[in-house]
């Protein structure tokens, strides 16, 4: 019995199909949410499903000029690292199945790895749209990073440690959106510039550059590094909300809060015009990072203080 | 022993199918990084020979066939035509059926206005105005649509006059239609003028002076946003532009924000002239008979088309048929300015520009020949040249 633990909550909850599933259902309910923002009618509630079934069936094309084996092999590590990464978040507000000291980081890490994994991919392949993409991609990934990371280590400073599941129990009786609004919306921001959504989808922004890293992946490639996209949006829901939303104790209250917050995300999609790479990065270091170190820097003198 | 590699050109191609293009185009961006270091633009890849054919048909033939030259403007084709034709037979056309021609014209440049609007912005990657300008684009394609019963080619036209006539529900039905747009008008003013991240996109971007607007030869609200002062509906007035004016729209700064200003400022001036037009609408016939074979002689007529000063030159042989037909678009004319514009941009803006001359693709395309200066230059016949395209494409 002991065995099989681990690879029940790796393949069916609250990694694998947990995730896989809870992921194509969040992206269905964005897809809607910003479609009936843009009035327009928005995909019926299987698409997500549909395209990643089309995507597995189809032929994957490996262009020439590539790395075969790591052309094969960058999707397989972004979904492996995006599904590793929900065994140490409180996912449908149970606690973790995995925790140690420090798993914050290997959390924020393994989040990280999807995006590096795209921007490789793209950097491994001889096309022009998909070169330029990469280099956004990572230009992109050095500009959210550190500021993304302050904004999540201002909870674990206050809370006393760097551990996810106590984090979010120290969360449960502290609603720290409250009491740190500035590391919300830097967290919350730099989730959209994760996910490379709009108004930061530079990286992939079809007018310039058809559909950026990803251009020359086809087929199975294509929907691994969807789904993972998919996994790593439930994630990140559930760390901010478990984080500043009070904490997540129950199925119910991961379902509203983690809804609440992609509503937030979704009107923040349909509000701005696309930000050139450039404005990206000033955005980011100007704005972002000042903004989430000087929560920091209160924070510590607020500890150092005894308050 | 490493050498030292020459550094080489990375260039960016951009078309003939690109998502960002809505027609077939190709451009190449020579880039330094994300700066653009110079621009090469090669058209031609839907040259459909419309002139050779228009010497092939007879006069109302032409008429439908050049409707289509363009699939926005289509009626602004058709008018310079008309009226270029007219001007030949010496046919004096009803003031009612003139009015109507500049009313349909008039809604035509809204619908031709929204559409850019929206086109723009989805390019700037801002895909909420976008469907929402698409969405009251609808208004006014339904009222074209109860006019003439079409929604794009709305074929208002006759050699001599209109076709359809302006009844009190259709004057209501588009009066009720220029309320709502104008309110919506107003909205998009203030998203074009006041919204920081689209502004960030547009202010400063494509910047032209209105010397080297000039000087490129651009032409319509292109030229109007860099401040130059040329508008056929005043300079030259057509149809019925004596008796229901427009007043000329235009910016200063030349830059893409104030083309969108320029655009939006001219939906406004359309919506006023609407309903001038609908106020005073002159009584009577709205359309005259045409003689067959026009009488001998050449012409031009020059209109404002949505996207600018529309040219047509017209050679008569005294039959049924005409002898030349010219066309020059008013977005061939602007192209100029985009290869002029682009360097020094970041790639990221390169969308923009390309769309903020509004172009259009089909317009523009001619066919070009390059011979040898040995070789004699030869007369192809509409059978020559739909044989060549077959090959072509082959």
């Amino acid at each position: 019995m002991n065995e099989l633990f681990p690879l029940l909550s790796f393949l069916v909850f609250p990694g694998g199909i947990f995730v896989l599933a809870s992921g194509l259902v969040y992206e269905w309910t964005d897809r809607k949410l910003v479609a009936r923002m843009q009035n327009r009618i928005g995909p019926r509630w299987f698409q997500p499903l549909a395209d990643v079934v089309k995507l597995l069936a189809k032929e994957e094309v490996v262009p020439a000029g590539v790395n075969r084996s790591m052309f094969l092999a960058f999707p397989v590590v972004a979904l492996a690292a995006a599904l590793t990464a929900a065994l140490y978040v409180p996912m449908a507000g149970f606690s973790p199945s995995f925790s140690f000291r420090g798993d914050l980081i290997v959390t924020v890490y393994l989040l990280s790895l999807l995006t590096l994994c795209i921007g490789l991919a793209g950097a491994n392949t001889a096309d022009r749209f998909s070169i330029i993409g990469a280099t956004r991609t990572l230009t992109q990934l050095f500009s959210y990073e550190a500021p993304f990371l302050l904004a999540l280590l201002g909870p674990a400073i206050v809370a006393g440690t760097w551990q996810i599941s106590e984090i979010a129990g120290y969360a449960h009786n502290h609603w720290l959106i409250l009491t740190q609004p500035i590391g919300f919306v830097v967290a919350i921001i730099g989730l959209m510039g994760k996910l490379e959504l709009p108004p930061f989808d530079a990286p992939e922004a079809e007018t310039e550059i058809v559909s950026g890293a990803l251009t020359e992946y086809s087929g199975r490639g294509l929907a691994l590094f969807r789904i993972g996209k998919d996994a790593e949006l439930v994630i990140g829901l559930t760390l901010v909300a478990a984080f500043y939303l009070g904490g997540l104790s129950n199925p119910l209250e991961f379902l509203l809060k983690t809804g609440g917050l992609l509503l937030v995300v979704a009107g923040l999609q349909s509000l701005f015009a696309r930000l050139r790479i450039d404005q990206v990065v000033g955005l980011w270091w100007r704005v972002g990072a000042l903004l989430a170190l000087l929560q920091l820097l209160v924070l510590v003198v607020l500890q150092g203080m005894g308050i | 022993m490493i050498q030292n590699p020459k550094p080489q050109k990375f260039i960016v191609p951009i078309g003939p199918q690109h998502p960002a293009l809505k027609e077939p185009g190709h451009f190449e961006f020579t880039v330094d990084g994300e700066i653009v270091t110079s621009v090469a633009i090669r058209l031609g890849y839907v040259h459909r020979g419309i002139e050779k054919a228009a010497e092939e048909r007879n006069y109302v033939q032409d008429l439908y066939l050049l409707e289509r030259v363009c699939g926005i403007c289509s009626h602004i084709h058709a008018t310079a035509y008309a009226l270029g034709v007219e001007k030949l037979a010496g046919i004096t056309v009803p003031p009612r059926a003139q009015a109507i021609r500049e009313l349909v014209a008039e809604l035509e440049r809204v619908h031709s206005h929204l559409l850019w609007l929206g086109v723009a912005a989805h390019e700037a990657g801002f895909d909420t105005l976008f469907m929402y300008s698409w969405r009251d684009r609808e208004t006014v394609m339904d009222i074209l649509e109860r006019l003439s019963g079409n929604r794009v080619n709305y074929s208002a036209n006759v050699l001599g006059g209109v076709k359809f006539n302006v009844d009190a529900a259709q004057a209501d039905a588009i009066r009720r239609g220029m309320d709502f747009l104008e309110e919506r008008t107003h909205h998009y003013y203030n998203i074009v003028t006041a919204e920081e991240t689209f502004l960030r996109r547009t202010r400063g971007v494509g910047t032209m002076s209105a010397d080297q607007a000039e000087a490129l030869g651009t032409l319509g609200p292109t030229a109007r946003a860099s401040g130059v002062q040329r508008d056929l509906r005043i300079d030259s007035p057509y149809a019925a532009y004596t008796e229901f004016p427009v007043q000329i729209v235009t910016a200063s700064a030349g830059d893409l924000e104030a083309r969108f200003v320029v655009h939006v400022n001219e939906l406004f001036e359309s919506y006023r002239v609407i309903r001038v037009i609908l106020d005073n609408f002159p009584p009577g016939e709205i359309e005259v008979r045409m003689p067959r074979r026009i009488p001998e002689g050449e012409t031009i007529s020059r209109v404002e088309a949505p996207r600018g000063e529309l040219f047509y030159f017209i050679k008569s042989n005294g039959t049924d048929q005409p002898e030349r037909i010219k066309i020059r678009t008013p977005s061939l004319s602007n192209w100029a300015s985009v290869s002029a514009t682009a360097p020094g941009h970041k790639l990221a803006d390169m969308p923009m520009i390309l769309v903020g001359i509004d172009p259009c693709f089909s317009c523009s395309d001619r066919s070009v020949s390059i011979l040898p200066h040995d070789r004699q230059s030869k007369l192809w016949t509409w059978e020559d040249l739909r044989q060549y395209g077959i090959e072509y494409y082959r």
